[in-house]
């Protein structure tokens, strides 16, 4: 579908690509100039600031009470988790969609996918509640608890994640499993050896989309935890600006871009499986 | 299967059972009905899909369906069920908490007897408290809840000076014990003749006399002060003459709320004004973020293009930043006065766009913040997807005489639709419902001038809905959830809809 | 085989029969404060564990959250003992139940400023103790301002001399057209608008709602013309205003106390006035008073009443929260020891003549209709008339008069 380039054509290319750039990064780098302004605002002061200072990153790591080093810590544990179950949970989902054939099989992803599209509106109450009594009965599992956070987020794990892996696992020919199953392997572990290795890809992506999705999320963990030891990076984010009267912006820039650089680096090192990730399941036939 | 594996298996099943079984007797002891069959039913599953080889399937299907049952099927279903009440400020409580509020009020009758005391513990345990009226000056002893007039002189009482340190073995408590110890002592009623004698405050005990009865059979909470009956009405005791008391409890109240909605002008007014334009909303989300994905998927695309790794990965930052952050930056951004984007137009171009005063550029202003946060999430997609068409169509295509245009057109889209239409269509129900950048970004507004409804230009049904459910008197919950229902349907029909069309798409994509 | 598996089965289901309950005991005292007060208390709070031996427990909430989460989290069984909240929570507060009345206060009243116990008294009792009191006035540049005028002509005056929006400087700011109402209330009070009226019992009507009338009026123009003069830019919003003050580079603004900090660390030589006189009328601010609330769900009641009158409510702690937040002490004996700041003195004119918010529930309907109207005046799409009248009657029906 390419061919080679004008020159005219290269650089009108590059322009906007540029232009978008700009677009893009744009917001980011007005928040980095914030976080290295010495004033509290974000808005009155100039693009590039005239007395930088470190002082907002170390304000960071030296207030007691807000333990920001221990909420990314908190967040990158619960999101890393959250992520890792929610890939086992979609794999074992999709695998049973893909592989076998059982009633229901198509109304009930339909179903799940339409299910998910309530209102979030008053969930929050119901899962407190429902948190409340689960704590009261199971010690570790209730309110003010990282695993009972993480439950919470298990809750979406079918859903568009098992019709993405669904989609790929499709296009890995059965002849694979069925001549491991003739040598006497099980389902199970026809799908442990031989379906997963080969679905790297989406399982990846799967993994990304997951780790973006819960560490960005305030609200839940927001109602769900109490305890500042436990806050995630988001909560705590917000603690800084729902003061009562105003935002202090220069700590919450410099707690933006600090927790901004896990999510890149996550990003980064799984790139690459990102983009031949969503190839194949996309396609059926 | 070997020894080990059936082993291993019978144990995890067992220890879940066991843990099961623990944790239902618990729910059987406090009475949680609704938990415990949710816990034997999800149980039951359980077993069923281990132990029989029809429901093999399950076994992969049922560690993900059990959090999906547990954390939104049945918050949708305690949603349901809310909607049929009036769930909210006044009427948050359980008839039972209302009526417990109540009987546990005690009123302290005028010129009603004060009493300090001091008190002893003896080493069983047990209390004893020694009483002295304010008034006459009377000491009194409370043995096993009932005050006796005693003499300072008792032989009881041990002496250190003129301090009782001791009294028939039980040793006086210190101020700071007395403090530890408040939680007991306020739960005390001494009788006094046919009067309560109850802990008034840290230094005094006082008569105290029970302010409300329930009498269970008729239904009537009494005032025993001023003798006024209440009768529940709605969920609030009321009395004959109209006199309603706080807290109320939340009650069944029917369709109540969904009738609401038809018939209240402040939401059937402006609902197809509002609906159009949240309809209108979503459509625009996608189109303009998939526009974008798929341009710039295309331009990175490009074999021949350099630097294209370097651009791909900053294109992608966007999508890293939390969500409620960026919006608030674009919010400072699109200031008008003060914003950085009106201060460069202004020195560019000399005019200042009302971004948050007109209800056009208000608009404007939502749609070009969600597409920053979400043209990344569409270029991922359809970077991935562009990959998988195969490259003898294009070469076909070019024997055939086909320019780029062309290719474009007849080739790449149809085959990028396929695969990514449900996609979209989640897209679009996602955005439907996105409340986030709305409420953040304009809350709604701008207001529109001579409206008498609290619909703003750029309000889509959820976040007019929130604001009307928690904006007016209080929340109410009950009415949240029944327009939490209706947009459920309106948006399950529009995505059922839209999920059998691209069915059709995939038919005839097959056939390729 | 079958049957050791059938064994093991039993076996480790019987294990599931031994269960243990547990539940969380009273005897803590649990505090929800902000983040402007969590410091604070558990600063103090060590002293009254150390004389009582009793902990004390300091819960960091963000301020939005104590007033939703009590709700939910109160009748559940998880909630605190005490919260820290503004006057005006209470109306819900007490339509849901979830405050106790604090009897010991009745013998205590004269030990406040009247209007703190006065705002947080509901139905007879009082509910929660006040210690701090807040009003808005003038905050002003010493440096470009020399004194403020006393009258509302002179003001506006001084203010068109200042403002030079070429050069950035403005001489009056305030960030009514975010819009804020609460900010905008001395306007419309200095005329003779109010918001809730008193019916014959002196209690607040929600049916009677004076935002439309021609005192209203009046002020919904004078912050109209605020906007055609150029004195104030339409997008001015708080931190515009906050910020162009602490630059230098804005002579008056109208705003709080808690804006007083920041001006100190910018090093501006400020001063605090009150606010002028519209034709002899003074100018009403709304008055806020924070205070310590009981919640009734508490295991700890009168535990946290001891806290509140041993420990609280003494001279010292009230100034030890003054020092850490520089808010006017409710506490009669603490104000005076600050009396001699011409802050304190400054922020207590403006709370002389001010208005306690009204605190029932239905003041949530007042503050998006107000909010609204403001907008459309600012904008100029409506004319306070319309624009306030349109707004009384959308409160109307939503309350449902």
């Amino acid at each position: 579908m390419y061919s080679r380039h004008t020159l005219p054509g290269k650089l009108l290319r590059h322009l906007l690509i540029c232009g978008m750039i700009t677009f893009a990064l744009f917001p980011v780098l007005w928040i980095f100039s914030a976080s290295l302004n010495p004033g509290n605002t974000l808005f009155g002061q100039a693009f590039i600031p005239e007395n930088p200072t470190l002082r907002h990153y170390q304000e960071l790591f030296n207030s007691p009470r807000h333990p920001f080093g221990l909420w990314l810590w908190n967040s990158i544990k619960v999101s890393g988790i959250a992520s890792l179950l929610t890939v086992s949970l979609a794999a074992l989902g999709a695998y049973a969609l893909s592989r076998f054939r059982f009633r229901g099989r198509r109304t009930g992803l339909l179903a799940l996918l339409i299910i998910q599209m309530f209102p979030q509106m008053l969930a929050m109450v119901a899962i407190y509640l429902l948190l409340l009594e689960i704590g009261r009965h199971i010690p570790g599992l209730g309110l003010n608890t990282h695993a009972g956070l993480i439950m919470v987020y298990l809750g979406g794990a079918m859903g568009f994640n098992t019709w993405l892996m669904k989609g790929y696992f499709d296009t890995i020919p059965r002849e694979l499993e069925e001549s491991a199953m003739i040598d006497g392997a099980t389902h199970f572990q026809a799908f442990l050896q031989i379906i997963l290795p080969l679905a790297r890809p989406i399982l990846a992506v799967i993994f990304i989309l997951s780790f973006i999705g819960t560490y960005s999320d305030f609200l839940l963990p927001s109602i769900l935890l109490t305890g500042t030891e436990n806050f995630t990076f988001a909560v705590g984010l917000r603690l800084f600006i729902l003061g009562e009267y105003a935002t202090r912006w220069g700590i919450f820039a410099a707690a933006c871009m600090l927790g901004a650089l896990p999510i890149l680096v996550v990003f980064l090192s799984l790139q690459r499986f990102l983009i031949s990730g969503l190839t194949r399941g996309a396609v059926k036939g | 299967m070997t020894m080990t594996a059936i082993l291993f298996k019978i144990l995890l099943l067992g220890v879940t059972n066991a843990l099961g079984i623990w944790a239902a007797v618990g729910l059987f002891l406090a009475g949680s009905w609704l938990p415990l069959s949710g816990l034997v039913l999800g149980l039951v599953a359980l077993n069923f899909a281990v132990l029989s080889k029809r429901a093999y399937p399950l076994r992969y299907l049922l560690p993900g369906l059990i959090p999906f049952f547990l954390m939104v099927v049945y918050p949708i279903a305690s949603n349901m069920a809310v909607a049929f009440t009036n769930f909210g400020t006044g009427h948050r409580l359980t008839k039972e908490q209302v009526i417990a509020h109540f009987e546990s009020r005690f009123y302290l009758p005028e010129g009603g007897e004060r009493f300090t005391y001091q008190a002893f513990r003896g080493p069983a345990g047990s209390l004893i408290l020694l009483l002295t009226s304010t008034v006459t000056g009377t000491n009194y002893l409370s043995e096993r809840g009932i005050l006796q007039a005693v003499e300072l002189t008792d032989p009881r009482f041990v002496y250190d000076g003129a301090e009782i340190v001791e009294i028939n073995g039980h040793h006086r408590l210190s101020r700071r014990e007395l403090v530890q110890i408040m939680g007991e002592l306020q739960e005390l009623s001494l009788q006094w003749g046919d009067e309560a004698v109850r802990l008034v405050s840290l230094a005094e005990f006082g008569v105290a006399r029970r302010q409300y009865r329930y009498d269970p059979a008729e239904g009537v909470l009494t005032d025993l002060r001023t003798g006024i009956a209440y009768t529940p009405v709605e969920g609030i005791f009321t009395s004959v003459h109209g006199e309603r008391l706080q807290p109320g409890f939340a009650v069944f109240i029917g369709a109540r709320n969904f009738t609401e909605i038809i018939t209240n002008p402040h939401i059937s007014g402006p609902f197809f004004r509002i609906f159009t334009w949240t309809f209108l909303w979503a459509f625009l989300s996608v189109a303009t973020t998939f526009t974008l994905g798929l341009a710039l998927a295309l331009l990175l695309n490009d074999p021949y293009l350099e630097l294209r790794n370097f651009y791909r990965t900053l294109l992608i930052v966007p999508y890293a930043i939390p969500g409620f952050i960026s919006i608030l930056v674009w919010g400072g951004m699109l200031n008008v006065d003060f914003g950085i984007v009106n201060r460069i137009l202004h020195d560019l171009f000399a005019t200042k766009i009302p971004w948050f005063h007109d209800p056009l550029w208000a608009r404007v202003a939502v749609l070009l913040v969600n597409l920053w946060l979400g043209y990344a999430y569409m270029m991922i997609v359809c970077l991935g997807a562009l990959q998988s068409i195969p490259q003898e169509l294009y070469e076909a295509a070019r024997v055939d005489g086909a320019n780029r245009i062309q290719l474009l057109g007849k080739v790449t889209l149809p085959l990028l639709l396929i695969s990514i239409a449900p996609l979209l269509v989640g897209s679009f129900a996602f955005n439907f419902n996105n409340f986030n950048v709305i409420f953040l970004l304009t809350g709604g507004g701008p207001p529109i001038p001579g409206a008498i409804t609290p619909a703003g230009a750029t309000d889509i049904l959820i976040s007019y809905t929130y604001n009307l459910a928690f904006g007016a008197a209080g929340a109410r919950y009950g009415f949240a959830a029944a327009v939490s229902l209706i947009i459920f349907m309106i948006i399950g029909t529009i995505s059922a809809i839209n999920f059998r069309l691209t069915r059709n798409l995939e038919r005839v994509g097959e056939s390729l | 085989m079958k049957r050791a598996m059938a064994l093991l089965l039993g076996f480790t289901m019987l294990w599931g029969l031994i269960g243990a309950a547990w539940a969380s005991r009273p005897g803590v005292l649990t505090i929800w404060a902000d983040s402007t007060r969590a410091p604070i208390l558990a600063e103090l709070s060590p002293a009254f564990t150390a004389e009582f031996g009793i902990p004390v427990e300091v819960q960091e909430v963000p301020f939005g959250d104590i007033r939703a989460r009590l709700g939910v989290a109160g009748p559940a069984g998880e909630g605190p003992d005490i919260i820290i909240g503004p006057h005006d929570w209470i109306g819900e507060f007490i339509a849901d139940g979830l405050l106790e009345p604090l009897r010991f206060l009745e013998g205590m009243r004269d030990q406040f400023v009247p209007v703190s116990i006065e705002a947080f008294s509901s139905g007879g009792e009082i509910w929660g103790l006040p210690y701090l009191t807040e009003a808005i006035g003038i905050l002003y540049n010493r440096d470009l301002v020399p004194a403020v005028p006393e009258t509302y002509d002179e003001f506006i005056a001084l203010a068109r001399e200042l403002t030079d929006p070429e050069r950035g400087q403005f001489g009056f700011l305030t960030n009514i057209p975010q819009p804020d109402p609460f900010h905008s209330f001395p306007f419309f009070t200095a005329s003779g608008g109010y918001i809730f009226g008193l019916d014959e019992e002196g209690v607040l009507d929600p049916c009677d709602i004076g935002l439309a009338t021609e005192g209203a009026i009046r002020g919904g123009h004078l912050i109209l013309e605020l906007i055609t003069a150029g004195l104030v830019p339409v997008g001015t919003d708080y931190a515009a205003m906050t910020g162009l003050f602490n630059d230098g580079k804005a002579g008056m603004i109208l705003t709080g106390p808690w804006a007083v900090a920041d001006a100190r660390a910018a090093g501006i030589n400020y001063g605090i006035a009150k606010l002028p006189a519209i034709e002899g009328q003074p100018m009403r601010p709304f008055v806020g008073v924070h205070g310590f609330m009981v919640s009734s769900f508490s295991a700890n009641k009168l535990l946290a009443m001891v806290f509140l009158q041993e420990f609280i409510v003494t001279k010292e702690a009230k100034l030890a929260l003054y020092e850490a937040d520089p808010r006017n002490p409710a506490f009669l004996p603490a104000l005076e020891v600050v009396a001699a700041d011409p802050d304190v003195a400054a922020w207590a004119a403006n709370e002389a003549v001010g208005i306690p918010m009204p605190s029932i529930p239905e003041m949530a309907a007042v503050w998006s209709a107000w909010a609204d109207a403001l907008t459309l005046i600012v904008t100029q799409q409506l004319s306070p008339e319309d624009a306030l009248r349109d707004a009384v009657a959308r409160i109307r029906g939503l309350i449902g008069c």
